[in-house]
């Protein structure tokens, strides 16, 4: 019966033994040998390739480093395409490891969501160079408020590729042909928005389900969940009155059965996008989620200005995204200008930011020649409102809200978006996202300030 | 079983005017089968110092460093604080009841599956049992991202053969399918099409290792096809099933590829740490707390350690070959 054990996993006291005392000494070694490493600061001396450049970018940014390639023969591009997945986490996960090893890092990269540039500028990854001086005429070409995510404790740290504060989408079509007025204010948005899923059940007036949602909503109410104090302080209160009638609002669209639980870049997105009615959203929706994927007809779409809350006299509006542009800080010389010249280019030249790019650009004197070029295909139902309101609701968007190592649009991704995937209130995945986002902000070190109860 | 036999005889027995010869030649013998153990031990030794003992010293050392902060990016030394943020996080304990959710589901149909599967097979013998067999293994040749593609199809109820049953279960979006509630359900669907076949293949090699004779003895004391796949084959392979259920322990406490993947595919709606090798992963990687990291590594070394050595005494894995 012996032979019904399996041999080679059973050996002999004395092997084991032996395999034992073996494995002392190694680890004995291992430690001695790896008891000087450990540290995963990011600092080591800048290097210079002679003048390659190593690019990283998302997919519908690759455009943007072939302009450039094709405008600048002279430099040598060694071009990447990353994972652009809004809220994922591979690119961390790859920094942390070059940090680890002291090489690897790109020169230049388009970061695939705006919080990285959190991580990516924070002492413990240090990867962004300081472009104040090296891009200091660029800079000048930003509308503060558009620069304002890439200022970091008083330097510019990225460059903004387009803006994208939210403006208010509706379709012109279906409110024409019903007789809705367009709403002004959050609450009348929230009340018509009931109205139009009970007279014409499946229309969507909302989407709730992707990272972006807790910009739409709660960025635009002013709810404290990303306000920065300072490198290791936030304020965050979902209890406060700002956050509430965020609440308050997200329930009234569920409970009207007004809202989609998806998230734009879901899937199943595109046939539930052909029944959006009206709602929140970027500037870049109109030609790269309503014209180019969802393929809504054109004439149908149309934003205004973004919506006011009830008493105050200004709108107020969220940002989705406006992709960030980064350089490193670990190379100097002939390398480190031709990434300068990289940056430059995909923020200011009209061979990217007018004739391909599909969103408002960051930098400033290029707005209007890629206005007039949108303009030009005629897409939206009307197109001066919606340029006009394009460029207005720059100016309308919340402050006190920066980018943080823990991510809210994860955090709501993981929290809300589940529970109204399964049907349940608002107010009942609102305590989870509230604990979850004091939780993640603890564990990144951050004392958070005012946190509620 | 051979080794045993040669041990047994004893060199007292032998005539004492052949022993400083037989000696000599014994203990040659014996030199040149160890130095025959030895080489064929060697690659395992390198390997097991290669990808175990080096990692396991370097993540001693790694969790007894302090983690940089934000204040302090200098990493230094920091006793077992590592093990401590480890522990006190708030989502140490959640990942652990998680996995022991999949387990709870997963391990005893994975169990029964293997050892009812590996049965028919040996009670079917010829062509029926070889063709079995082999549609069996099938699903085991889809290991890893090819499983996941397949499942992915599987769980969309847009794209799903089964997409009728889903929509009738109330399901229109693969959002709602891989939902919290149902991952352990899935995650054992996928594990359990995953390692059958090739489990089935290795309970059968055990099955097929039983003597003829004993067959032939149980069906002349009248034992029907039941009784001796119950009474004779089932206590005959009893380390082979502690070995299948160790290494599947092992494999689950180790699960990582599938909840990853299945988070991206669900739009970031299943929770980053929904594994213990998750919550390690993201101390590394999202945290850049390295030391915590590597604390969790020895945690869940130490755990999948103690479970795996009281499975191998409880089951008799190696006792078998001593007695």
């Amino acid at each position: 019966m012996k032979t019904t054990a399996p041999h080679w996993l059973g050996t002999g006291r004395a092997r084991a033994r032996t395999v034992a005392v073996s494995g002392l000494v190694i680890a004995a070694f291992a430690l001695t040998a790896c008891a000087s490493g450990g540290s995963t600061s990011g600092g080591s001396a800048q290097t210079d390739s002679g003048g390659d450049i190593t690019i990283w970018v998302d997919p519908p940014r690759v455009p943007a480093a072939q302009a450039f390639i094709d405008a600048h023969p002279e430099i040598r591009v060694n071009l990447t395409q990353i994972d652009g997945t809004v809220g994922g986490k591979t690119l961390q996960q790859q920094f942390a490891q070059f940090n680890q090893a002291g090489s690897g890092w790109p020169d230049a990269l388009f970061f695939p969501s705006n919080d990285d540039i959190a991580w990516a500028s924070g002492p413990q990854i240090n990867y962004t160079a300081d472009l104040t001086t090296s891009l200091a005429e660029t800079i000048k070409g930003y509308d503060p408020a558009v620069i304002a995510p890439c200022a970091v404790d008083g330097k510019i740290v990225c460059l903004r590729n387009d803006a994208a504060p939210d403006v208010f989408w509706y379709n012109k079509t279906f409110f024409d042909t019903n007789g809705y007025t367009v709403p002004t204010t959050w609450e009348e948005y929230a009340t018509l928005a009931g109205k139009i899923a009970t007279e014409h059940p499946g229309m969507v007036s909302g989407f709730t389900g992707d990272a972006y949602a807790p910009d739409r909503y709660l960025w635009a109410s002013g709810c404290p969940t990303n306000d920065r104090l300072s490198a290791t302080e936030v304020h965050i209160n979902l209890d406060d009155p700002a956050c509430q009638r965020a609440k308050t609002l997200l329930t009234t669209l569920s409970e009207g059965k007004a809202l989609s639980p998806l998230g734009i870049f879901d899937a199943d997105a595109a046939t539930v996008g052909q029944n959006f009615v009206m709602g929140p959203g970027a500037v870049w929706w109109g030609d790269y989620l309503f014209n180019q994927t969802w393929k809504i007809p054109a004439g149908t779409m149309t934003a205004v200005n973004p919506l006011k809350w009830e008493g105050e006299t200004t709108p107020s509006t969220g940002d989705e995204g406006g992709g960030l542009w980064g350089m490193s800080n670990h190379i100097t010389g002939k390398e480190a200008a031709n990434t300068v010249e990289f940056m430059k280019f995909v923020a200011t030249d009209p061979a990217w930011q007018v004739d391909l790019s599909t969103g408002l650009p960051g930098y400033g004197p290029v707005q209007d020649d890629w206005i007039a070029k949108q303009k030009a295909s005629n897409y939206f139902a009307d197109n001066d409102t919606t340029f006009a309101a394009f460029k207005a609701a720059t100016g309308y968007v919340v402050d006190k809200h920066a980018y943080m190592l823990y991510n809210t649009g994860g955090i709501w991704t993981e929290t809300v978006t589940p529970a109204l995937v399964a049907g349940n209130s608002v107010d009942s995945a609102w305590t989870t996202f509230g604990t979850e986002l004091l939780n993640q902000a603890k564990s990144f070190g951050y004392t958070v300030v005012d946190a509620g109860k | 079983m051979t080794t045993d036999t040669l041990e047994a005889k004893p060199a007292e027995s032998r005539p004492a005017a052949a022993a400083p010869t037989e000696g000599r030649r014994r203990r040659r013998g014996r030199r040149t089968e160890a130095r025959g153990g030895w080489t064929l031990l060697a690659p395992y030794l390198i390997l097991l110092l290669v990808a175990g003992i080096i990692p396991i010293g370097y993540a001693l050392v790694t969790s007894l460093q302090r983690s940089p902060t934000p204040l302090q990016p200098q990493a230094g030394f920091g006793g077992f604080d590592s093990f401590i943020t480890v522990f006190s996080d708030f989502r140490f304990l959640d990942s652990f009841l998680d996995i022991f959710k999949v387990m709870i589901v997963w391990l005893p149909i994975m169990l029964i599956g293997i050892v009812g599967l590996a049965l028919l097979v040996h009670a079917s013998r010829g062509r029926f049992g070889g063709i079995m067999r082999f549609i069996y293994y099938v699903p085991g040749a889809l290991a890893g991202i090819a499983n996941f593609v397949l499942w992915v199809y599987l769980l969309n109820p847009s794209q799903s053969p089964i997409g009728f049953l889903l929509q009738n279960g109330g399901f229109s979006t693969i959002k709602g399918v891989v939902s919290l509630d149902n991952l352990p359900f899935i995650l054992a669907g996928m594990l359990f099409f995953q390692g059958i076949g090739t489990w089935i293949v290795i309970v059968n090699g055990g099955l097929n290792g039983i003597p003829e004779e004993i067959f032939e003895a149980s069906s002349l004391d009248g034992a029907n096809a039941w009784q001796v796949a119950w009474h004779v084959k089932l206590p005959m392979i009893r380390p082979w099933i502690g070995y299948a259920a160790l290494m599947n322990l092992a494999y689950g406490f180790q699960l990582f590829l599938e909840p990853y993947l299945l988070d991206q595919v669900a739009g970031g709606s299943l929770p980053d740490q929904y594994t213990p090798t998750q919550l390690g992963f993201a101390f590394a990687f999202s945290n850049y707390n390295f030391p915590a990291a590597a604390a969790m590594s020895i945690i869940l070394l130490v755990i999948t350690l103690t479970i795996g050595l009281l499975i191998v005494f409880r089951s008799g894995l190696f006792g078998e070959e001593e007695k």
